[in-house]
């Protein structure tokens, strides 16, 4: 139901603002620019959306305001074109490491509403990324699993290079290396075969 | 507090950290009650909606609209010298470089094939 009523007052912003835009005696312009220019007055406005990187103090209080953060709180990702605009810097914590006793909106996702999501929060739900403390810290972790893993490498690739098994030989078949079964003419007289010499 | 051990495998909540009891300064505790009173007014706002008998409709979250509006509009992407090497490296790089390989590979398998030389490597049948 709400879906048809979203296009419904699409269409109708768009047909107004054709409307407008044709009785206007301003210059027409284009078709993309109309087709993107209306939009239905039924979402969020403008100013509660993330915006461009705060340059004045007056639009990092704004941001701060809008993302429901204290200003001392609020950072944004540096400005390097990487396309965050005024997104908040939110420490690196995973869901899984918030308290799990504290009564949150959504339990399981521990958090509540309206709090500024984490740019990666997809990331950091309790069933992907965790930053819980380990029992041994990371650098002891990937030292030993680097170790364990480049120790069985060289192993088997030296294993490889020079095999070592039990001493074997072709396999030796009887009645003559299998003479009469392989064909052979029952008249004739094989040749005798050598397997071995003592 | 006294009888709270801490685990090995969890982070110390903050209510139970020592630290937010004592030897505060004026302004910790300012920025303390600011945020408290953020928390609060958010709380206090979703605990309207969520216990309002009419309410027939899902509660919406700005801060849920705000941030997948701003993983899905990329508006604020700029090239620069460092959004254009990690494109390159990423992009553009591994075509070239993927190309190089997988042919220099194929011209080798196929020169050895022509000369007679080639074993195949997990042939079945005899």
């Amino acid at each position: 139901m709400r879906a048809v009523e979203c296009q419904r007052g699409k269409m109708a912003a768009f047909r107004a603002g054709l409307l407008t835009r044709a009785l206007t005696k301003g210059k027409t312009p284009g078709i993309s620019n109309i087709i993107l220019g209306t939009r239905a007055a039924s979402g969020p406005s403008k100013d509660t959306l993330p915006g461009p990187y705060p340059t004045t103090p007056e639009e990092m209080a704004a941001a701060a305001k809008k993302y429901n953060m204290t200003p001392e709180d609020y950072r944004p990702h540096p400005d390097d074109g990487m396309g965050y605009g005024d997104y908040p810097m939110l420490p690196e914590r995973s869901q899984q490491d918030r308290d799990p006793w504290y009564q949150w909106d959504h339990p399981d996702l521990r958090r509540n509403w309206g709090e500024p999501m984490h740019w990666d929060f997809d990331m950091y739900i309790r069933n992907r990324v965790d930053t819980s403390p380990s029992p041994v810290d990371w650098r002891t972790m990937r030292n030993q699993l680097l170790g364990f893993m480049g120790f069985m490498l060289l192993m088997f690739g030296l294993g490889e290079m020079f095999p070592c098994y039990q001493p074997v030989a072709p396999k030796q078949y009887p009645y003559g290396n299998l003479y009469l079964e392989r064909g052979g003419d029952p008249e004739k007289e094989p040749e005798a075969v050598k397997h071995y010499e003592i | 507090m006294a009888d709270y051990k801490a685990a090995s495998l969890a982070t110390r909540p903050k209510t139970l950290d020592p630290a937010e009891y004592f030897n505060l300064s004026p302004e910790y505790r300012r920025a303390e009650e600011k945020r408290a009173a953020l928390r609060a007014q958010l709380k206090r706002q979703y605990l309207q909606q969520l216990n309002n008998p009419h309410r027939k409709e899902l509660i919406e979250d700005p801060a849920l609209t705000r941030w997948t509006y701003a993983r899905t509009n990329n508006n604020y992407f700029r090239p620069t010298a460092k959004t254009s090497l990690i494109g390159g490296l990423f992009g553009v790089l591994p075509l070239f470089v993927l190309y190089v390989v997988f042919k220099s590979d194929r011209d080798k398998r196929d020169a050895k094939i022509k000369a007679g030389t080639y074993e195949r490597p997990y042939k079945l049948s005899t």
